[in-house]
């Protein structure tokens, strides 16, 4: 672990129990994120993307079977933290959530002055004044007039709404903020403006960011680095510009080419068939069914295995002696 | 906007707008109450009258009326049947006079209206107070505190003991408690009444503790303690009737109530947020769903007004909703109409009184109340 490495994640899971069995949301996840890095977390939907975000910021549903692994945040191990100390000096302090469906996620009935600076005057027992002073502060810094201070959530726009949500993410300037979809239910132009923003923020407050996402155009708009997920695993991690450029795992490949670019003469390509189930996934790699490349090694599970310096694959057409 | 609200701060500003929104807001609800109450009463003239058919049942009986007191007076009696049965016309025609039968019935109940909209009730045909008044306000006044007794008691104990009840099972959703409650939420299935003379047998014959009927002991103790202590014991079994029967739907339906608002989005930010749930549980659970809560309380109280016509004779608790009974059996018409306007401007009160809690309490109503 360098220095510069903030959050590591070693073998998270996270398990749900429903009626028919045992989902496994989060199925052995590793990563780690650098300070003032932005790692992208890309899936498409129902791989355990947001579970990830849940799981890492303790926000679980009633049904939760299972949670297990090693988060360290700056030398902090969180998951051994009792929930009342998690809760009092990690959450929101140090690492805070920008929650997807965010449009409805701030309370109605109370101003959004308010609810911005409600983690400073609870959690730290601020003064009204000073923690409103902070409010002006991270308003004016996503963007948003200091009028507005006093409106409700109905009163702003659904833009407004994620800039305000943002700033309530940033007010206790925590050195992580986790934004899970942060512009899916927005209009093209107004995400241009809200990725636009996520860049100037991560230059000017030196924030690390995780990202989470299923979008590929946004995401290569901030990110430093890539983690893919497929089924529940991350199958790749790598550097933006090698992840885009030149991806490893047949995934990663498959759904670069699936995507429709502006300039190229270029035909998406759809990746045929669906993901496993996460109730009882499948043995061995669980791209298997849908990878052109699978061969007879496939049916074992494939090792993350270390290509260069900060990449990693999940995928036995890299392992060492692991020609066909 | 003006120059000099221009300049204020902006909370002022958003003060001042709210002020004016809310203003506007309450002067519309008014009058749109007040034609509600309009509509109402005159509907309930119209239909206690039976549309004017009334009128002829009333000729009849003030026929026979003048009639019977002409024969039966015996200074009358040496009158030829010719003089007599003028005599009866004079009377008859007299009466119509008085009540203005002769007009048609659409501008006398125009009249009517008027008369019970400024709360003039009139005289009973038939009944009376136990004071022996015959002012159908009287009537009502004396029946009321009684009604209020059992029924505020009643549903002040079911409101507050299932709010609160719920609040906690949700937070436990799905333990054996909660199971528990909801197994036996089919018990309101039977109303009230139904446990009363369950109850009536166990404790007033099986086992003979409280007493089975009526308000307080008969004579009346002496002393105001005694005498609230006599009322408690006749209490205890209708309260306890309408307790049984309706605590475990209404825990039910409120926990699940407080289970879908638990599980909006804001709610599990203010979670993400590290917030204590003590202060999720206030601001973020009980606050935005606050307009809801109190549109039942209050819907409730109204509930209280009109008693429960089944359990007070039951218990032969001299309610409303006993004499209400008596009126209708009596074919009353003023008392009924009288409950009737009673029952409207309590509830229409109500409703506006609810509209301005709504505003104040909800941003989502009064911002958008104010400007269409």
């Amino acid at each position: 672990m360098s220095d510069r490495t903030l959050l590591e994640v070693e073998d998270l899971h996270l398990h749900y129990q429903t009626r028919r069995g045992v989902v496994r949301a989060v199925d052995g996840v590793s990563f780690d994120v650098r300070r003032n890095e932005a790692l992208v977390v890309l899936g498409e939907s129902g791989c355990g993307k947001s579970s990830l975000a849940k799981a890492l910021m303790r926000v679980l549903p009633r049904n939760v079977h299972q949670v297990s692994g090693r988060v360290t945040l700056d030398g902090t191990e969180l998951l051994a933290m009792s929930d009342e100390s998690f809760r009092r000096d990690v959450q929101w302090v140090r690492m805070a959530l920008v929650m997807q469906a965010s449009m409805n996620a701030l309370n109605p009935v109370v101003r959004v002055g308010e609810q911005v600076v409600e983690p400073l005057r609870v959690l730290r027992q601020w003064p009204r004044a000073r923690a409103m002073a902070r409010a002006v502060e991270v308003f004016e810094l996503v963007g948003v007039s200091t009028d507005f201070l006093q409106r409700y959530p109905l009163e702003l726009s659904g833009g407004m709404r994620q800039r305000v949500v943002l700033a309530m993410a940033l007010v206790a300037e925590p050195e992580l903020v986790i934004l899970d979809e942060p512009t899916s239910a927005l209009d093209v132009l107004t995400q241009a403006g809200i990725m636009n923003l996520l860049k100037r923020l991560k230059r000017e407050l030196g924030t690390s960011f995780i990202l989470i996402t299923h979008d590929v155009a946004t995401s290569s708009e901030l990110a430093d680095r890539v983690a893919l997920m497929y089924a529940g695993q991350i199958v790749e991690v790598a550097d933006a510009v090698q992840f885009f450029t030149e991806p490893a795992h047949p995934y990663s490949k498959m759904l670069m080419a699936s995507v429709p670019r502006l300039r190229q003469e270029h035909r998406p390509e759809p990746i045929l068939g669906q993901p496993p189930s996460l109730l009882e996934p499948p043995s061995g790699c669980r791209f298997a069914d849908r990878c052109p490349s699978c061969f007879k090694r496939c049916a074992q599970d494939p090792k993350f295995i270390r290509l260069g310096d900060r990449r990693r694959v999940r995928c036995w057409l890299y392992a060492e002696g692991g020609d066909r | 906007m003006s120059r000099e609200t221009a300049t204020r701060s902006p909370a002022g500003r958003g003060l001042m707008r709210d002020l004016r929104r809310l203003s506007i807001y309450t002067v519309k609800r008014l009058l749109a109450l007040f034609v509600t109450v309009l509509v109402g009463v005159y509907l309930t003239i119209v239909i206690a009258n039976m549309g004017g058919q009334v009128d002829e049942l009333r000729m009849v009986q003030i026929r026979s009326e003048a009639a019977e007191s002409v024969r039966a007076n015996p200074d009358f009696q040496g009158m030829s049947s010719e003089e007599r049965n003028q005599l009866i016309q004079r009377r008859v025609a007299l009466e119509v006079e008085r009540l203005r039968l002769d007009e048609p019935f659409i501008l006398r109940s125009v009249d009517y209206l008027q008369q019970a909209i400024s709360l003039n009730l009139g005289r009973a045909e038939q009944m009376h107070s136990d004071r022996g008044s015959r002012q159908v306000y009287d009537i009502i006044v004396e029946r009321l505190p009684a009604t209020l007794l059992l029924f505020g008691t009643a549903n002040l104990l079911v409101f507050f003991v299932s709010v609160f009840s719920a609040l906690s099972l949700s937070r436990r959703y799905g333990s054996l408690l909660d199971r528990c409650v909801i197994a036996l939420a089919p018990s309101s299935a039977a109303p009230g009444w139904f446990y009363g003379i369950f109850l009536i047998l166990l404790f007033a014959f099986v086992m003979p503790v409280l007493p089975a009927s009526g308000m307080v002991a008969a004579p009346p103790p002496e002393g105001i303690w005694a005498y609230a202590a006599s009322v408690l014991r006749h209490m205890l079994l209708p309260l306890t009737a309408m307790f049984v029967s309706q605590l475990f739907v209404s825990i039910y339906s409120w926990r699940t109530f407080f289970l879908i608002h638990s599980s909006e989005d804001y709610v599990e930010m203010a979670r993400a947020k590290g917030l204590p749930s003590n202060l999720i549980e206030r601001r973020y659970i009980l606050r935005p769903t606050l307009a809801p809560i109190i549109t039942s309380f209050l819907l409730m109280l109204v509930g209280l007004w009109s008693g429960a016509i089944i359990l007070e004779q039951v218990f032969n608790w001299p309610g409303l909703g006993s004499l209400l009974f008596q009126a209708i059996g009596h074919r009353d018409t003023p008392v009924i109409i009288g409950s009737v306007v009673i029952f409207a401007y309590l509830l229409a009160m109500t409703v506006f009184l609810l509209d301005i809690l709504y505003a104040l309490l909800d941003p989502r109503i009064r911002i958008e109340g104010g400007e269409r």
